[in-house]
């Protein structure tokens, strides 16, 4: 296994022991690095939790106000030829597979920016012949007709082939790492080009020299030792500020929450874990956006919302419906966004927080909180399809 | 011949080359640079430079600065 | 760069001391050459100015000859535009021989605040046709970037006018460009006392510049050890670690109790 870049490894910052006070000094940090970082992580800084929330709402408020950006994902495709060990939509488990057509893809476009969103979150599996770069173009196409704000969480491509989505009215991409460990990432990824550490890592980089404007990046928590992934994910991000500087950059913070399809997380991370992390995240990148999804259950989102994170997810049975699965059971996903499953679906783990856009507005408002759907304005972007 | 020296009229009864100016206005050739019309003549080209009447001359060296 | 272990390296170059020297508004020679001894610098800059029959002894370029050690970096001020600017680069090369050049272009004899559209356009092209070149510029992390860009070696931003003492008002921004520079950020302008050098680099600066609090002292070879120094301090405080700041208030009402 190749060693990591230097720019990536985050070994040196593990394994060191925190004592409360390093803690408590990691907290008023004015040029936080990766020291502050590991502090912040540590098993001492799980005692401070609450000061930690306290400095992390005040740096929330300081760069983005009282806002909470809303967005909503997509989900085009169930196809997927990956073979990701804790998915259930890996090419060798039994699921129903479907794939938008295009007509389709329109009918939840409108129906979505009707509802009032000016971001949208595309997804699809893996590279497949059903939903291939040509078919995310078009989709990618028909959505910036529609939409400020358009990113997508896919497969890893080519810089040339980002360019390509850029030209369409591509503005975002999100990918994660799922995670920085590479024998772990090599065992979890069973076959395919997503075995591919290195394209991966090196993807977010160019999807913004392929004129990207934002990267969202994450590591899916419950893989590996989730101290090493957020060091890593840290110095991926700080790599990528300073690389492309004219680059906006959001982390989220996916987290293996259930035994998904049979599949046991080596690492599980509770709440409090997750919140320390998030925490931790905010003191030491005061300004960029932290996401959190409908994985995370609504009394964990209610709690977080404006104390480190400021951008969420919103996904109801009104969005998006059976076009994806058909009305059949929905295979538990572990990638970013909660697959929503349809409305004769039983078990509802995917979604934790299946709260519409009224209802979770409403939420925002009663804790003086602002829901923002528009921060970027699709008149910026080069494609000259916009607005419809 | 005439030439415009630093912004000033001055005669110059040398060869008319940039070393025979140097030695009228008491420089050091190793610590100036000299342009003519605008341009920069390297020292290297000192030997073979002829001025024409009527050139403006700057005459440069280092002072103090910041 | 944060956490470089050292020597300072510009442009392939490198140098034991942090403190790069300005050689302007000293009273006389023979002081500025003491100042610079005293101070321990290897780089200083210099100006271009017309030849003066009548005043030879502004004529620094003997008395720096003899110094060891010494490279020298010609400054570009007098210039009003980058066109200019290009033209004092050329002429400082041809006269110096060394590669180094100070970007510094300000049109404005009041304030002396740089111009930073003149100075991107002139480091662009000095840069291409390599010189080794230290733009000086206002305190703006995104002009600090575009430059690096471009191929500067190192970035000047200003801590204060150019004299006025004034310290490191620009301290928020310096720290900013500090954060995300892949080259050196080297404080120049405005230092006024030797603890504003060492606090330039206790926060990661790499060098510092200084030329009025130094020639503008009472005693400037003390003034010059002193900053000498100072910016030793300040170095040898941010490898060495701060103790961090322990500062934590927590609200009235909790903000976690969701978590329990």
């Amino acid at each position: 296994m190749r060693p990591l870049p230097d720019w990536l490894n985050p070994e040196p910052w593990l394994n060191r022991n925190f004592s409360a006070s390093d803690v408590a000094s990691a907290l008023g940090a004015e040029s936080p690095d990766e020291s502050t970082l590991a502090a912040l992580l540590s098993p001492a800084a799980a005692d401070f939790l609450e000061p930690m929330a306290t400095r992390a709402q005040a740096l929330t408020r300081r760069h983005f106000g009282r806002t909470i950006q809303l967005y909503v994902p997509l989900y085009l495709s169930s196809w997927c030829s990956g073979g990701c060990a804790y998915c259930g939509f890996a090419a060798d488990r039994r699921t129903d597979r479907h794939a938008l057509d295009f007509a389709s893809v329109e009918k939840e476009l409108n129906a979505i920016h009707a509802m009032g969103f000016e971001e949208i979150l595309l997804l699809t599996g893996e590279r497949s012949s059903q939903a291939d770069l040509d078919y995310l173009r078009e989709c990618v196409r028909l959505a910036a007709r529609r939409f400020h704000n358009v990113a997508i969480e896919v497969f890893p491509m080519a810089e040339t082939e980002y360019r390509s989505l850029t030209d369409a009215g591509c503005t975002s991409v999100t990918l994660y790492q799922e995670t920085y460990h590479p024998e772990t990432y090599d065992r979890m990824h069973r076959w395919g080009p997503k075995k591919d550490f290195v394209q991966r890592l090196d993807a977010p980089a160019r999807a913004l020299a392929g004129g990207l404007r934002f990267a969202g990046l994450g590591a899916l928590l419950g893989l590996a030792d989730p101290r090493y992934d957020m060091l890593a994910l840290y110095r991926h991000v700080r790599h990528l500020q300073k690389t492309y500087w004219q680059a906006g950059l959001t982390v989220s913070f996916p987290r293996i929450r259930h035994e998904a399809g049979g599949f046991v997380p080596p690492h599980p991370v509770d709440e409090k874990m997750l919140a320390q992390i998030i925490f931790a995240f905010r003191i030491c990148l005061p300004d960029v956006p932290l996401v959190l999804s409908t994985r995370e259950g609504a009394a964990f989102r209610d709690g977080m919302a404006g104390i480190g994170v400021n951008k969420m997810s919103i996904a109801s049975k009104t969005t998006v419906g059976g076009y994806i699965t058909g009305g059949s059971r929905a295979p538990a996903t572990t990638d970013g966004e909660a697959a929503v499953p349809p409305q004769k679906h039983e078990s509802q783990f995917d979604v934790s927080d299946n709260r519409g856009l009224e209802e979770f507005c409403a939420m925002l408002r009663a804790k003086q909180l602002e829901p923002v759907f528009k921060n970027w304005d699709g008149v910026y972007r080069s494609s000259d399809s916009f607005p419809i | 011949m005439f030439l415009t020296v630093n912004g000033e009229k001055f005669e110059h009864r040398g060869d008319g080359t940039v070393p025979a100016l140097l030695a009228e206005l008491g420089a050091t050739p190793e610590h100036t640079a000299v342009t003519v019309n605008g341009e920069l003549v390297f020292s290297k080209d000192w030997k073979s430079f002829k001025f024409n009447d009527g050139d403006t001359v700057e005459v440069l060296t280092f002072v103090g600065g910041g | 760069m944060k956490h470089e272990t050292g020597n300072l390296k510009l442009g392939g170059h490198e140098f034991k001391s942090r403190l790069i020297l300005g050689t302007g508004k000293f009273s006389d020679t023979e002081t500025m050459i003491k100042a610079i001894e005293a101070s321990g610098t290897e780089l200083v800059t210099v100006a271009l100015r017309r030849f003066n029959r009548e005043k030879p002894s502004d004529d620094l370029c003997a008395p720096l000859a003899k110094l060891k050690n010494i490279r020298l970096m010609p400054n570009t001020s007098g210039a009003m535009n980058a066109k200019e600017a290009v033209r004092a680069a050329q002429l400082g090369r041809e006269l110096s021989g060394s590669p180094f050049v100070k970007v510094e272009i300000h049109p404005n004899p009041h304030h002396l605040m740089p111009d930073a559209i003149e100075t991107y356009l002139a480091a662009k092209e000095l840069a291409a046709d390599g010189f080794i070149v230290l733009p000086y510029i206002p305190a703006d992390p995104v002009l600090a970037k575009k430059l690096e860009d471009v191929g500067c070696a190192a970035v000047m931003p200003l801590g204060a006018a150019i004299g006025s003492g004034g310290g490191l008002s620009t301290v928020d921004m310096i720290r900013l460009i500090i954060r995300d520079s892949n080259i050196p950020v080297i404080v120049d302008a405005g230092l006024r006392a030797p603890s504003e050098a060492a606090r330039a680099m206790e926060m990661g600066c790499d060098a510092v510049l200084v030329n009025s609090a130094i020639a503008a002292a009472r005693n400037p070879v003390d003034m010059a050890r002193a900053f000498a120094l100072g910016v030793e301090t300040g170095y040898a405080a941010r490898q060495a670690g701060l103790m961090p700041k322990s500062d934590v208030a927590v609200a009235t009402s909790p903000l976690t109790s969701f978590l329990k």
